[in-house]
């Protein structure tokens, strides 16, 4: 579904991303993890095609974003790492505005909107300003908005990031969801949160992919703790540099 | 609904109630209406007639309320972060430019028709013959031309507002491309070239208004207006195209 084929980035002189390559099926969640500076928001940045990469390809069901960027726009969901949304505009006007930008038709808008706000459990909160609502909720809001579309592949930069126990939970309730009929990538240091709903793990390590792990090869607790020694020799690394 | 129409109804209800909007569209026309009755009092008895006035007394502060109205735009948009979600949307940069100059450009042409109330309050205060010979298709033309050199100045804005994260940096960066830069261009002509100052007593920008007002209609004027507004909005898509390549 999703092919991620031999992706580099820089900054400048400064290679962010090196010969990244790996697939996403459908209905798979996969975690990119790594340390601070590893390339992970870069990674998803240069997914939702918010950033052009030097070399390499990215491809939706055979929809090259470069070649295409508008059919492959219409097949993804973004939820950015600082979550931003129009605060003087109510829930509802905010998910009905940006349906309407993602072009879909004026019948349907209202039933995309209720179903999205039922699924993201913000029917209760649907008439509230976006500034009065608490991170948790804006997270929500956040991925009501890449979900309302229903998208084949779903971006997530960081979702659990400053959100209680209870607010992750009911996140990881909507991924699971959602995995149903989308491939989700996400972006997130919460390993053992995420080893509980997400399939497979890719650890980056200075823009370079180091390792893949699928779930259920392996014991829970064992690559928990693979995971965070490798995330921690990544920081390490990147505080000896 | 297109995704045009979807960006303007978001950003005139933006807008709408905005202390950004509302204080510089007051500013505007409390500064054109005190413009208008001093070049009343000026030319009494000259045959400057009163749509002219207007609109000389309009046309020097539509750089500066493009440039608060527009700084905005995008501006706002990138240091909020917002500006991500637009472009991992399935729209257009050029939906998105066009949809945002179209909002600024539905304020501008409001407070250009309300500037028009105090001409409309004084003109029973003027003498028979003045009153006699205001005809309404004059002020018609003369608001078209504020409306174009508006659309210019607004395009202008728009694209300096996608370079930018600092909305003020924005606004001091269109005024000076919209009314530094034509004032600064021709005090250089009047320098270089005094002759000139026989022909060129009064800015053109000016000198396009008192044609319109006057009846002189000129194709050129509107295509260099158009030129203008289509090649600003042009570099703006380009500008918000180019965010893609450099993160």
């Amino acid at each position: 579904m999703l092919e991620i084929d031999h992706i580099t980035f820089s900054y400048g002189n400064r290679k962010v991303l090196d010969d990244v390559t790996f697939d996403v099926a459908p209905g798979e969640i996969v975690a990119v993890t790594g340390a601070n500076g590893a390339g992970k928001t870069t990674l998803l940045r240069v997914l939702a095609c918010l950033l052009m990469q030097d070399s390499g390809t990215v491809r939706l069901d055979s929809v090259d974003p470069l070649a295409r960027p508008i059919k492959y726009r219409r097949g993804i969901g973004y939820l950015s790492e600082h979550c931003p949304l129009y605060s003087e505009m109510t829930v509802e006007e905010y998910l009905t505005y940006r349906v309407r930008l993602k072009g879909e038709r004026n019948v349907r808008v209202r039933r995309r909107v209720s179903e999205t706000l039922e699924q993201c459990g913000l029917e209760d909160s649907h008439r509230t300003r976006v500034r009065l609502l608490s991170l948790g909720y804006r997270k929500r809001l956040g991925l009501a908005d890449a979900l309302v579309m229903h998208p084949k592949l779903l971006l997530l930069d960081d979702p659990l990031a400053g959100l209680d126990v209870p607010q992750r939970k009911k996140i990881a309730c909507v991924l699971t969801a959602a995995s149903a009929r989308a491939a989700v990538v996400l972006a997130g240091h919460e390993i053992r949160e995420m080893l509980e709903w997400c399939t497979r793990f890719v650890v980056l390590h200075r823009g370079r992919v180091t390792a893949l792990y699928r779930v259920n090869d392996y014991n829970r607790a064992d690559l928990a703790r693979l995971l965070e020694l490798q995330i921690a020799s990544g920081n390490d690394g990147e505080e000896g540099r | 609904m297109t995704a045009v129409q979807v960006t303007w109804l978001r950003e005139v209800r933006a807008f709408r109630g905005a202390v950004s909007c509302c204080v510089p569209v007051a500013a505007f026309l409390a500064v054109s209406g005190w413009t208008f009755v001093m070049l009343l009092r000026h030319h009494e008895g000259s045959v400057l007639q009163v749509q002219s006035i207007w609109g000389i007394s309009v046309a020097p502060w539509l750089p500066i309320l493009s440039a608060v109205l527009t700084m905005r735009l995008f501006a706002e948009e990138r240091s909020t972060g917002m500006i991500d979600l637009l472009m991992a949307s399935p729209i257009r940069e050029r939906d998105l430019v066009v949809g945002k100059f179209l909002s600024a450009m539905t304020v501008i042409g409001i407070a250009v028709a309300l500037s028009l109330l105090v001409p409309m309050v004084v003109l029973p205060a003027l003498s028979a013959p003045v009153r006699g010979s205001v005809r309404a298709v004059a002020f018609a033309v003369t608001f078209l031309i504020l409306f174009l050199q508006a659309s210019a100045w607004c395009a202008a804005g728009t694209m300096v507002s996608a370079f930018f994260r600092n909305q003020a940096a924005a606004a001091v960066s269109s005024l000076v491309l919209c009314s530094g830069l034509p004032v600064a261009v021709y005090a250089v002509i009047l320098a270089w070239v005094p002759s000139v100052r026989m022909e060129m007593a009064w800015m053109p920008l000016l000198v396009h208004v008192y044609d319109f007002s006057t009846g002189l209609f000129s194709t050129a004027v509107i295509a260099l207006y158009a030129t203008l507004t289509v090649f600003f909005l042009f570099g703006c898509s380009k500008v918000v195209a180019c965010l893609r390549l450099r993160g």
